[in-house]
C-alpha cells in the first residue's frame, strides 16, 4: 500500500494519480478561493476610472474571455482522447478552472457596466487571438494528443500566464485579485503540460521537430496578441514589460528555443 | 434564461459542492470509514459489490465523455460554464467509484480487465447511443440523452443503492449521497435549459424521442441482466441479514424483496420519472417496444 502522505515514497504512476485527482485539485483551489466569491474580496472597493481607461480594460477583458473560452473548449475536448484516467480527471479539473475564469471575467465586465457580455466579446475580439483559438481547436478535433497538450497547456497557458501576471502588477485592485487567482490555476495547468510532454519527449525525441513546427506557426499569433493587449491597457514605449521575452522563456523550458 | 442559469454558476457550485456537502470528505466519504467486514469476508457479497461498482464506473465514464463533449457545442457561455462543473462532477464520480473498486480489493493493474469482466454490455450500448449524438455536436439531443435520460437513470439507481447501503454500509451510503446531490443538479439543468430550446427547434423532436426510446430499451435490458447476475449475492445478503433495519425504496423493503421485485420497482420508478421529466420539456415518453 502506498503512503499517500509522503510523495517521495510514491511510484511515478501513484504520484501522477494523486496530483491529477479531484482531491488534490480541491485542496489546491480551496486556499485561494475561500472567502473570495467571483475571485475577489467582496469588501474591496472599485477604483474610479476615466472612460478611456475603462474602455481599454473592457476590451482587454473581452479578449481574456476569448482566451479562456478557447481553453475551456480545448480542455473539455481533450478529455475524450486523453491517454489515461488520471489525465482525464486532471483535464476535468482544468475544465472547471477555465469555466470559472470565464465566469469571473464576465462578472467583472458586468461590474464595469457591460450589459451584454457575449455581444461585447464578439465585437471587441482580437483577430490574432481568434485565429489562435481556431487553430487550437483544429488540433483538438484531430485528436492529436501531443499537439493539443502543447498548444493548450504550454503555448496558450504560457501566453495567459505571462499577460495576466504582468496585468496583476499594473491593474486596478479588483481585476488584479481576480487575475491573481487565475494565474495560480494557470501555473498548475502549465505544470501538467510540461510534465506530460517532458516524459513523452524523453522516450520519443523525434516528436520535438513536429511540436517545434506548431510553436513557430503559433508564435506569430501570440506575439501579435501581446502587442494589441499592451496597447489596449495603455502600456507602451520603453517602460512596457517584455511579454514576448517572458513567453519565449516559459516555452524554452521544454527545450523549444526561438 | 439568464436568471435561471445564474443559479447554476460555478460560484454556486463551489459553495454548495466542494465547499458544501463534500467538505471534509475523502473520496466522497468520511475519513476512517471502511467497507463492512462482513461483506469483505464473504466472496459472493464482495463480488456482487464489485460487479455493481464496475457498472457505476462505466456509467460515469460515459457521463464524463458526454458532458465534456457538450461544452464545445453549448450555445451560450452560461451553459458552457455549467457543463464545466458537470464535467468535474462526473470525473469525481469516476474517481470515487474507481477508488471503491480498489477498496474492494481490485488492484489498479487489474482495473480495466475487471471492468471488462463485470461491465454490462447493454450499458455499453446505452452509452453508445448517447455518445453518437455528442460526437455529432448535437447539443439538444445530447443534453436530453445525458441530463434527462442518463442522469435520470443514475439518480434512481443511486437512490436505490443508497436505501440498501444506509442500513449496513455507511461509507458507500455517504459516497452515494454526494453523487445523488450532484445528479439532482444535473437533471435540474437539463429540464430548465432544454425546454426552451425544444420550443425553438420542434423539428428535432422525432429524432430525440427515437434516441430516448433506444436508450430506454438498453437501460431496461441493463437492469434485467444486472439483477439476474446479482441474484446469488442478494440471496447471500438475505442469509446474513440480521433484521436490524428496513431498506425501504418506494415502499419495497429491499432486504426482503426478491430480485424480480427489486428490478420491477427500479424500472417502474425510472420510467415514471422519465415520463414526468420529458413532459416538462415538451417531449412525450416513447416506449422502447413501440
Amino acid at each position: 500500500m502506498a503512503d499517500w502522505q509522503d510523495p517521495h515514497k510514491l511510484s511515478e504512476g501513484e504520484f501522477l494519480d494523486q496530483v491529477h485527482s479531484f482531491e488534490f485539485w480541491f485542496e489546491a483551489v480551496e486556499g485561494y478561493l475561500h472567502d473570495r466569491p467571483y475571485g475577489f474580496d467582496p469588501n474591496a472597493v472599485d477604483e474610479e476610472m476615466d472612460d478611456r481607461r475603462k474602455d481599454g480594460l473592457i476590451t482587454t477583458l473581452c479578449n481574456y474571455c476569448i482566451g479562456e473560452t478557447a481553453a475551456l473548449e480545448a480542455s473539455s475536448g481533450m478529455i475524450g482522447f486523453a491517454p489515461d484516467r488520471a489525465s482525464q480527471i486532471f483535464l476535468s479539473t482544468q475544465v472547471v478552472d477555465e469555466g470559472r475564469h470565464l465566469e469571473v471575467l464576465i462578472r467583472r465586465l458586468q461590474m464595469l457596466g457591460v450589459k451584454d457580455p457575449e455581444a461585447e466579446i464578439d465585437a471587441r475580439a482580437n483577430k490574432s487571438l481568434l485565429r489562435f483559438k481556431e487553430r487550437l481547436l483544429e488540433l483538438v478535433d484531430s485528436q492529436d494528443w501531443e499537439a493539443a497538450v502543447f498548444a493548450q497547456n504550454v503555448i496558450l497557458e504560457s501566453l495567459e500566464y505571462t499577460v495576466f501576471r504582468n496585468h496583476v502588477q499594473t491593474g486596478d485592485k479588483i481585476t488584479s485579485q481576480i487575475l491573481q487567482g487565475i494565474v495560480t490555476d494557470e501555473r498548475r495547468h502549465m505544470g501538467f503540460g510540461e510534465n506530460d510532454l517532458g516524459r513523452r519527449l524523453r522516450v520519443a525525441p523525434h516528436m520535438h521537430d513536429r511540436l517545434d513546427k506548431i510553436k513557430r506557426e503559433l508564435d506569430g499569433l501570440v506575439l501579435a496578441t501581446f502587442k494589441q493587449t499592451l496597447g489596449e491597457l495603455g502600456i507602451e514605449g520603453p517602460k512596457a514589460p517584455d511579454l514576448a521575452h517572458d513567453y519565449l522563456n516559459a516555452v524554452a523550458r521544454l527545450g523549444f528555443e526561438s | 434564461m439568464t436568471n435561471f442559469l445564474s443559479g447554476y454558476s460555478i460560484q454556486k457550485w463551489l459553495e454548495s459542492c466542494p465547499q458544501g456537502y463534500l467538505m471534509d470528505t475523502i473520496y466522497g466519504h468520511e475519513a476512517g470509514h471502511t467497507e463492512p467486514d462482513a461483506m469483505m469476508e464473504n466472496e459472493t457479497l464482495r463480488e456482487g459489490q464489485i460487479r455493481t461498482t464496475c457498472n457505476l464506473v462505466l456509467g460515469e465514464r460515459a457521463a464524463l465523455a458526454a458532458s465534456s463533449g457538450l461544452v464545445n457545442c453549448a450555445p451560450d457561455y452560461l451553459s458552457k460554464t455549467f457543463l464545466a462543473t458537470q464535467t468535474l462532477d462526473e470525473a469525481r464520480h469516476v474517481e470515487v467509484f474507481t477508488q471503491r473498486l480498489y477498496d474492494l480489493g481490485v488492484s489498479p493493474a487489474d482495473l480495466e480487465s475487471t471492468l471488462n469482466e463485470f461491465g454490462n454490455p447493454n450499458l455499453v450500448k446505452f452509452a453508445e447511443v448517447l455518445l453518437e449524438k455528442v460526437d455529432k455536436k448535437d447539443f439538444i439531443a445530447g443534453v436530453v440523452g445525458q441530463n434527462i435520460v442518463l442522469e435520470g437513470m443514475a439518480f434512481s439507481v443511486f437512490e436505490m443503492l443508497h436505501a440498501g447501503a444506509k442500513v449496513d454500509n455507511e461509507k458507500f451510503a455517504h459516497i452515494l449521497s454526494g453523487t445523488i446531490a450532484d445528479e439532482r443538479r444535473h437533471v435540474g439543468f437539463g429540464e430548465n435549459r432544454i425546454g426552451s430550446l425544444i420550443k425553438q427547434h420542434p423539428e428535432k423532436i422525432p429524432e430525440i424521442e427515437k434516441m430516448q426510446a433506444e436508450m430506454t430499451g438498453h437501460m431496461l435490458a441493463t437492469f434485467h441482466s444486472a439483477f439476474a447476475a446479482s441474484d446469488g449475492a442478494n440471496q447471500e445478503a438475505k442469509k446474513q441479514g440480521d433484521g436490524d433495519g428496513e431498506a425501504l425504496y418506494h415502499g419495497v423493503d429491499l432486504a426482503e424483496a426478491s430480485t424480480e421485485e427489486m428490478e420491477a420497482v427500479l424500472s417502474d420508478t425510472v420510467l415514471h420519472e422519465f415520463k414526468t421529466r420529458l413532459g416538462r420539456i415538451g417531449l412525450e415518453y416513447q416506449s422502447p417496444a413501440a
